[in-house]
């Protein structure tokens, strides 16, 4: 599930209504960091909700906490919410303790090197080594930090592991596949949301918008353009609640929740294109325009899009793994979502 | 906080135990050569004698109560019978129409003699029934019905043509929507109302229409100066278009709006093991996200209709994603079996294909079309 009325939820909503009103997204593109929307999350612990009561957190809900991220991705939040939850539960999974700021996250079989989200503005990097089993935490603020090309407005920075030494390390027992599917069902859960977000602008925009004397809502071109995309919509917000269904059902072992978390995030990948495209269209040339909201979804979702792999590289994984198991597995999964593992 | 209501639901294991039995019941019956499986197995693939062996085991008329010779089980359960035979393509167009809308419609409108008498026979798999909406001016313009209903001391005299009623030609009833008096102004939707015919009455003429499959599953049916009795008008008389919206939601979230062609997968997936290319991975991948998608989607609504909420809008959307879905799935499927030498195909394969690739049309007509479906979406998000 994704219960936006939990207490989780419910707090971040009202920091995020209250402290990230339309202009701060613009603000933080200029330069402007808003640190106090990151300072209340922090004193509301929001960031720990996923660290476990004996490491210092309050060990939340999965679904409230899902709440929480969907209500961040709404209000097009610039500061790595979603990216310290994610850090602090690999932490939290190797017994350490949680970062001391805000923390973005990576992955590395082999490479030495990793693109991170938000690199320019999280104090602390964790990294899943693969290779070794092991989660590492370093310090960003330490790092020598340039931004990379990055479609998000949130940015990204290279981070080169090798030379850095880290603050800490613990060896962990969970897979690529377990931190995979957390981190593929945050994305789902962000998408969906920013899905929503940008439809509900579009709706209002057609219906205010008059053109060739009446609203833009009134054209059927323009009503079967929107109901296609609120098919897809709908689409990926039930995508995102199954996958975060799974990691909440599988919490003691989240690679579980992996083949439910690619389906997400291969159903949404491919919806983006279905779903921008229409939003932009029907906005004409304001939605174009940097001094308008849409974009501060619409360049997130293409970026989150191809985080991690696009939506061409999780389909082939996803196909691989499937043509493997019998057609019987296959239907399996389909119809109840218990895929096995392969 | 979000725009439409589909709840999701936790796998149940009791449901489970049910599908298990269907599917030995299906491999028996499928590998004793008892049906060949085929796409679009609701609509087109319909077998009197299958019917009566799903009646013997229980698995029509699950929802209604025993005292109609039904089995108290829950709308989920329906759903995995439902599930399970469209993904063998069995023969179950016969019987599909009366067990998915017309028995809940005489529970809720009919007589306790139709009760009595109707529902067992349809729970037997003995008894089927024709949709009477479409007619030749009016097709997705439903409002725009012009076969009549007069009365007379006798009853209701029917006079008229039907189009497009699948399977009426061996359905013993049709619920035909009917107008029993004139249009309020320029409001059609007053004045309908929905009537129960049975179609050996004096007057009416059922005509085949062959498809390009070659297909002769749908007709055309006139009525004549048929006389119906009084105690077949279902429902309220002048409520005819409340009660058809309603039944829509139901016809149209179903897993048959996504699953039809579920079949040309399987047998591929079959044919294709061990030798297929990383593009047809890709594509595989992709159709699975999706057909698990729907399922959530459809389940949820499936969900809320066993608690007596009947989600139109929601439904629409299944069944816009779902059909676009099934003609993609087919053509996805063309493209994944090129990793196999034509020559290779199985003699099934290759019928299936064909059987897919020609029944594909109707999948976004039927029910309402896409254009429809995207209307009434349209007008849940206040642009209409």
């Amino acid at each position: 599930m994704i219960n936006t009325e939990g207490m989780v939820a419910e707090t971040a909503t009202k920091i995020y209504t209250d402290l990230c009103a339309r202009d701060v997204p613009h603000e933080a593109e200029a330069g402007r960091y808003p640190q106090a929307l990151w300072d209340a999350l922090t004193e509301n612990g929001l960031p720990l909700a996923w660290v476990s009561e004996a490491n210092g957190g309050f060990g939340a809900d999965y679904d409230e906490t899902f709440g929480a991220i969907w209500a961040s991705a709404q209000a097009a939040s610039p500061v790595p919410f979603a990216e310290t939850l994610i850090a602090n539960w690999m932490l939290d999974r190797a017994g350490l303790a949680p970062a001391d700021g805000s923390a973005s996250f990576a992955l590395s079989g082999h490479t030495p090197s990793a693109d991170i989200p938000f690199g320019m503005h999280a104090d602390k990097i964790v990294l899943f080594d693969e290779a070794h089993h092991e989660i590492s935490l370093f310090d960003n603020r330490l790092a020598v930090r340039s931004p990379e090309e990055s479609l998000s407005p949130d940015g990204m920075t290279q981070f080169i592991f090798s030379g850095h030494l880290a603050e800490q390390s613990a060896k962990t027992d969970l897979s690529r596949r377990a931190i995979e599917a957390l981190i593929l069902t945050v994305r789902a859960v962000q998408m969906a949301a920013a899905m929503e977000s940008a439809l509900n602008m579009s709706i209002d925009y057609v219906t205010q918008r008059e053109q060739f004397g009446r609203p833009l809502s009134k054209f059927q071109a323009i009503q079967q353009q929107l109901a296609v995309a609120a098919s897809e919509c709908a689409a990926a917000t039930m995508a995102a609640t199954q996958a975060a269904s799974a990691i909440a059902r599988h919490a003691d072992d989240p690679e579980q929740a992996w083949h439910e978390a690619v389906v997400a995030k291969v159903q949404i990948g491919h919806s983006i294109e279905a779903v921008t495209v229409p939003f932009h269209q029907v906005h004409g040339a304001m939605g174009y325009t940097q001094e308008y909201d849409l974009h501060h979804y619409t360049r997130r979702l293409w970026a989150w899009r191809d985080a991690l792999g696009n939506e061409h590289h999780w389909s082939k994984r996803l196909g691989e793994t499937l043509a493997v198991t019998s057609p019987d597995h296959v239907w399996k999964g389909v119809t109840t979502g218990q895929w096995i593992a392969s | 906080m979000q725009r439409f209501n589909f709840p999701v639901v936790q796998p149940d294991p009791a449901l489970e135990d049910l599908r298990g039995e269907l599917q030995a019941f299906l491999k028996e019956e499928r590998e004793a050569g008892n049906f060949r499986p085929e796409p679009e197995c609701w609509m087109a693939a319909a077998d009197p004698k299958f019917s009566r062996k799903m009646g013997k085991r229980g698995w029509i008329g699950l929802t209604w109560s025993s005292q109609y010779g039904g089995h108290d089980k829950s709308a989920l359960e329906r759903y995995i019978v439902t599930e399970e035979t469209l993904r063998s393509g069995a023969p179950v167009a016969a019987h599909w129409i009366a067990d998915r809308q017309h028995a809940p419609m005489l529970l809720a409108h009919g007589t306790e003699e139709q009760k009595l008498d109707i529902l067992p026979r349809i729970a037997a798999g003995e008894c089927y029934f024709a949709i009477g909406l479409s007619e030749p001016g009016a097709g997705s313009d439903l409002a725009n019905v012009k076969t009549k209903a007069e009365k007379v001391p006798e009853g209701w005299k029917v006079n008229g043509q039907k189009i497009w009623s699948s399977g009426a030609h061996m359905c013993h009833y049709m619920v035909a929507l009917l107008r029993t008096s004139p249009a309020d102004g320029r409001n059609r939707h007053v004045g309908l109302s929905q009537i129960m015919i049975d179609l050996s009455l004096p007057g009416v003429t059922i005509k085949p229409i062959v498809d390009l499959s070659g297909d002769a599953h749908f007709n055309e049916v006139y009525f004549e100066d048929v006389i119906v009795p009084d105690d077949c008008l279902l429902g309220e008389e002048g409520g005819g278009w409340k009660q058809v919206t309603g039944e829509l939601a139901m016809e149209r979230s179903g897993p048959e709006r996504f699953l039809s062609s579920y079949i040309t997968l399987e047998t591929a997936l079959h044919q294709l093991n061990g030798k297929m290319g990383s593009d047809s991975h890709a594509r595989l991948g992709k159709l699975i996200a999706s057909l698990r998608t729907l399922k959530g989607m459809s389940w949820g609504i499936a969900n809320l209709l066993d608690q007596g909420v009947s989600p139109e809008t929601e439904a629409a959307l299944v069944k816009d994603l779902g059909n676009r879905l099934e003609n993609d799935l087919t053509q996805q499927v063309r493209a994944m079996l090129n990793d196999l030498p034509s020559e290779d195909w199985s003699p099934d394969m290759r019928r299936i294909m064909n059987i897919g690739v020609l029944r594909s049309p109707p999948n976004t007509l039927r029910g309402g079309t896409t254009e429809v479906m995207r209307g009434i979406t349209a007008r849940q998000l206040g642009l209409r």
